[in-house]
């Protein structure tokens, strides 16, 4: 019996010297020795696998780009900027404990990255609990900004309601008002799909019908018959990442890309980069693109080729911008206010106004105060047929300017925490 | 193939000196745990999914049933609290009861379902069930957030009457999550020295026979299964805590199927302790490799399939045997191997 | 209702499909009475094999890759069918070796290493070939849209149906009409007879795997363009797979067919009334068929039973 008791002792100081040990052994990918100053820490949180994998790749590179310009010449404050990047994995679950992960074991004083409005709602909802700011990058749910609004959380996608605006009323007058929503099932599909709702019923609209798909979805045959069957004149669809892709290449077998009329509420480069042509059918928004006619473009789209030659996506895209902007934006923000406390760095974003130059958009943007959401430019395009060119995938048909596609609603279903509610520190 | 009854002294103590060091261990963690390159978030999470694998190994371990599905009822739990929270009252023992009790539920509607099987049948209506949960809580949007999540549950304080705790500190949890493991350390611990115990072996080594015997065998099948649940709702609960929100990933095939992976290969088919040991493994491996490569889980799964291909003993097993190597004094006692069923 | 035929012939279409993902998952069952949970992984494998063979982003730069894209898509799409399906098989009968360590034990931990093998192979998928979304290429003759009764179908499916029903039919006439196939069932129906008979019952095992695991294999490369193609693809098929031969029977050949086609009629029809629980109706199934008729409609007792 004492023998037992003894073996079982020995477990424990053995597994406790090879836990400590494995822990010791590896080299982590963040270097934390050799800084004069302390150097600022910022996770990056962007998907590195599931359904938007590569959207997640391309946010992360925008980052990266800004903050290596920033460290190029001297860093923040006079102080290097470093990164962790953890892949989230597309799942809420894991950006919650990489969120917890990078906040308490990295010590990161500010998170950046989000496609999947479900892990950035994880992610912002434990950012706020210890102050550290969160940029948005790319996820595009009007709950972001609305009723998932934090004192702590940045959006600089436009969203849903935004996209839905410029389109809507545009569509029923070209294409005819008998409407049908095809819809992601959860978050952002769902808040996207009941803004085009509210729009079309307000603009003399009808919805016949409303078709949920999962996450994960590729065999879009049952909605697509059950589509033909209805017979609409214009589907709606707020479907994204992989499970989009699927969908316009069925349509695209289907020849269904003609009629019924499709808006596509807002499409992401990078679900797009590299698709036959046919596949891009529909009306569709982005808040910017790659060939738009205005100052700084081409030198931006220069810069991004030169620091990723290696990549198989020649030209970057609206993800990527967000990404760059945003980080670009966080620092210059930081400069600033002359210190990394949160609450000052806070102050300095909200209400921020870009140039439309500095933004490389048609109109100036600028950032509402009460709902921390980036009010921009919204271009709407369809697919460009007339040029031998394989990037040169997009026509744009329209610019709206921020107040033109206002989303009204987030206003009131925003409550930010009070700055007093915020814990403070400085990173 | 050594087995769980070989191993367990004969002893039914309360406390044993194994449960004194493990307490040591767990409540001097905040201590060394960055000293080690972890965090105090990460000891949560390891405490809760102990209390969650110690409870599944009563089921996979002592009666030899493979549930494939179990994320269900941690699943089930986590919800539970999360409600409770929402649209009840904001209170941590009404929470958590509310976790165990869902869960309990849950276990006692499908165990009934599923106890009369055996086998391979058991396990694969194990995994239908488990996806049917995962799938209603991704359904059922309007209640659970659907695949967003049940979000912004608060950490109630712990009100012991004379003192007012606030958990909202990963520290402070952590010492309740540890408390609650504790507990259910010296609880499984009876339960599995009890009789209740060594007739789920007698279950596990021949239901033909224990039935001989006299014992009502799907009574017991279904005994397991609930207290199993009900342990895992304890942990989701916990879990829900920890989060401040709960997911319906943790539901999925995959993550039932890691409890599975960590129990085994700490060896929870032998040893009372194996699970832990599982479960420490499987964090460690996760933060520290994970960090390093994104690799991590495919040499994880390697190690797995080598491990019920020579070890099926797990860490637990080859410990003992190791540990009988060097002690060559006379080894009667513990050591009788028993014949693979 | 006319609504209704389209979903029909949709669920039938589906229900095709599940036969061939269920061939090779039955064989196995029935000859060597393990159940492969890797089942769905090497279904999805052979797609990635495929997609190399096929030759999308592997060896663009060197000169036999550039001559070997230049090929039209059709030869090369018919050797990546062929091939993919091949080397699929060739690791199933890996698997079979790693699982002889587990023979003389309960049937529990063939299901525990098969489970493992499903998560290994699915995250060597995703470190070889990313994580991401690709897609098959296709000939051009079964790409695009077919006018049916006014509906409009996809060219590829009628394809992947008909196949099905060719590879069904073959596999067949190979169990019943070729000296391998009797021997192979024979082995099922009694290992130590064909032992005594002078037969390599442990080389009959991996030919059978191997040969299940080809199957396994072509139905993934059939289905991915109608599935997409992910690493995580095979959780998708494995419980279908193993629902339709405990509906079928263990061990039925045409029980497994004929539930195939109930089930995908069953998924076709939620899909047209409550697209969002179509999925679910699967498991509904399972749960409904095992708990009350644990032997299905055809099934004979066997060793998973015990």
């Amino acid at each position: 019996m004492s023998r037992n008791t003894l073996s079982r002792r020995s477990f424990f100081t053995t597994s406790g010297a090879l836990i400590a040990g494995a822990s010791f052994a590896g080299p982590f990918t963040v270097n934390r020795a050799f800084a004069e100053d302390k150097p600022i820490m910022i996770g990056l949180t962007s998907d590195a696998s599931g359904q938007y994998a590569n959207s997640g790749a391309s946010d992360r590179r925008g980052m990266l780009m800004a903050i290596d310009e920033f460290n190029a010449n001297g860093g923040v404050l006079g102080r290097k900027i470093e990164t962790i990047h953890i892949d989230t994995e597309t799942t809420p679950a894991t950006g919650s404990r990489v969120a917890e992960r990078m906040i308490s074991r990295e010590k990161c004083g500010f998170l950046v990255g989000a496609v999947s409005s479900g892990v950035a709602n994880a992610i912002s909802q434990v950012a706020q609990k210890y102050g550290v700011i969160y940029l948005n990058t790319n996820s595009s749910s009007p709950s972001e900004s609305g009723e998932n609004c934090h004192r702590v959380k940045f959006v600089w996608d436009g969203n849903g309601t935004n996209f839905a605006k410029a389109a809507v009323r545009n569509s029923i007058n070209q294409f005819g008002n008998k409407w049908l929503l095809l819809t992601n099932d959860y978050v952002w599909g769902h808040d996207t799909s009941a803004a085009t709702r509210k729009l079309v019923e307000e603009y003399g609209g009808e919805i016949i019908d409303e078709i949920l798909v999962p996450q994960g979805t590729r065999d879009f045959s049952a909605a697509l018959l059950s589509i033909q069957g209805a017979k609409p004149d214009v589907v709606a669809a707020a479907v994204g990442g992989d499970d989009q892709k699927a969908l316009r290449q069925q349509v695209a077998q289907l020849g269904m890309g003609e009629s019924p009329a499709w808006i596509n509420n807002q499409q992401d480069w990078p679900d797009v980069y590299g698709l036959p042509l046919d596949n891009l059918f529909g009306v569709f928004g982005t808040t910017w693109y790659y060939k738009l006619d205005l100052p700084g473009v081409a030198e931006f789209v220069q810069r991004y080729q030169a620091a990723y030659p290696d990549t198989s996506m020649r030209v970057p895209g609206n993800v990527f911008y967000n990404g760059y902007m945003a980080t670009r934006e966080l620092l210059g923000a930081i400069e600033r206010a002359g210190t990394t406390n949160n609450i000052a760095v806070i102050k300095q974003l909200e209400g921020l106004k870009m140039s439309a130059k500095d933004r490389m958009q048609t109109y100036d943007a600028y950032i509402n105060p009460d709902t921390h959401q980036v009010q921009q430019t919204i271009y709407l395009a369809t697919a460009n047929t007339g040029t031998e060119d394989k990037d040169d995938m997009f026509k744009i048909l329209t610019a709206s300017s921020p107040d033109e596609v206002l989303d009204t609603a987030a206003d009131s279903a925003c409550k930010l925490e009070s700055y007093e509610d915020t814990p403070t520190f400085d990173a | 193939m050594i087995s769980l009854s070989d191993i367990s002294p004969r002893s039914g103590a309360w406390i044993t000196p194994q449960i004194v060091v493990f307490t040591v261990m767990l409540l001097t963690a905040p201590f060394w745990l960055s000293a080690v390159g972890l965090y105090q978030y990460l000891g949560i999470e390891v405490a809760i999914w102990m209390i969650y694998a110690l409870g599944f190994n009563l089921l996979f371990g002592y009666a030899g049933l493979h549930s494939f599905g179990h994320g269900a009822y941690i699943g089930v739990g986590a919800y539970a609290f999360g409600l409770f929270q929402h649209h009840v009252a904001v209170s941590l023992w009404g929470g958590l009861l509310a976790a165990i009790v869902a869960a309990g539920i849950a276990g006692l509607l499908v165990g009934a379902l599923v106890s009369h099987r055996r086998g391979v049948y058991f396990a694969l209506l194990t995994i239908a069930w488990g996806q049917v949960f995962w799938f209603s809580a991704i359904k059922l949007h309007g209640i659970t957030g659907g695949e967003d999540g049940l979000l912004n549950i608060p950490r109630p304080p712990l009100d012991l009457g004379f003192a007012r705790i606030d958990l909202n500190d990963n520290e402070a949890l952590y010492y309740f999550a540890a408390g609650a493991l504790l507990l259910t350390v010296i609880l499984l611990w009876r339960i599995a020295h009890a009789p209740f115990g060594r007739i789920l072996q007698a279950v596990r080594q021949s239901e033909t026979r224990a039935a001989f015997v006299g014992y009502e065998v799907w009574h017991f099948k279904w005994a397991a299964f609930v207290a199993s649940a009900l342990l895992a709702g304890l942990a989701g609960g916990l879990f829900a805590m920890a989060q401040q929100s709960a997911y319906p990933d943790i539901m999925s095939l995959h993550q039932s199927g890691l409890i599975v992976m960590m129990v085994l290969i700490g060896g929870g088919l032998v040893s009372f302790w194996g699970p832990v040991l599982g479960v420490i493994l499987y964090f460690v491996a996760r933060d520290v490799l994970g960090i390093m490569t994104e690799t991590w889980l495919l040499w994880y799964g390697l190690m797995f399939v080598v491990m019920v291909m020579f070890r099926p003993e797990g860490i637990a097993g080859a410990l003992h045997l190791v540990r009988k190597r060097f002690s060559s004094r006379d080894g009667a006692a513990s050591s009788a191997r028993v014949e693979p069923i | 209702m006319s609504t209704l035929v389209p979903h029909l012939f949709n669920g039938l279409i589906l229900g095709l499909l599940f036969a061939l993902i269920a061939l090779g998952f039955t064989l196995i069952v029935g000859v060597m009475e393990v159940i492969n949970l890797a089942h769905g992984s090497l279904f999805a494998l052979g797609a990635y094999f495929a997609l190399t063979i096929i030759g999308v982003g592997w060896f663009d730069d060197t000169a036999f890759g550039q001559w070997w894209l230049s090929l039209p898509v059709t030869p090369r799409y018919t050797l990546g069918l062929v091939f993919g399906s091949l080397l699929a098989g060739l690791i199933g009968m890996l698997l079979e070796l790693c699982l002889r360590p587990t023979h003389g034990k309960a049937p529990l931990y063939g299901l525990l290493l098969t489970f493992g093998a499903a998560l290994v192979i699915e995250e060597t998928i995703r470190v070889v070939w990313g994580t991401g979304e690709q897609s098959l290429p296709l000939p051009d003759a079964i790409n695009g849209a077919v006018l049916l009764g006014g509906m409009i179908f996809a060219k590829y499916k009628l394809f992947a149906a008909a196949f099905a029903v060719v590879a069904i039919g073959a596999v067949w006439l190979f169990l019943e009409r070729t000296p391998y196939g009797a021997i192979i069932k024979a082995g099922a129906h009694d290992s130590e007879m064909v032992r005594a008979l002078g037969y390599d019952l442990s080389k009959l095992r991996m030919l059978v795997f191997g040969f299940g695991s080809a199957l396994a294999g072509l139905a993934g490369i059939v289905m991915v363009p109608i599935w997409g193609m992910r690493p995580h693809l095979g959780v998708d098929v494995v419980i279908p797979a193993f629902l339709i031969i405990v509906l079928g029977g263990v061990g039925s050949f045409w029980g497994a067919v004929i539930a195939a086609i109930l089930v995908g009629l069953a998924v076709g029809l939620t899909g047209a009334y409550a697209p969002a629980w179509a999925m679910m109706s699967m498991y509904i199934l399972l749960i409904a068929v095992v708990t009350f008729r644990a032997r299905g409609l055809f099934g004979r007792k066997s060793v998973l039973e015990q």
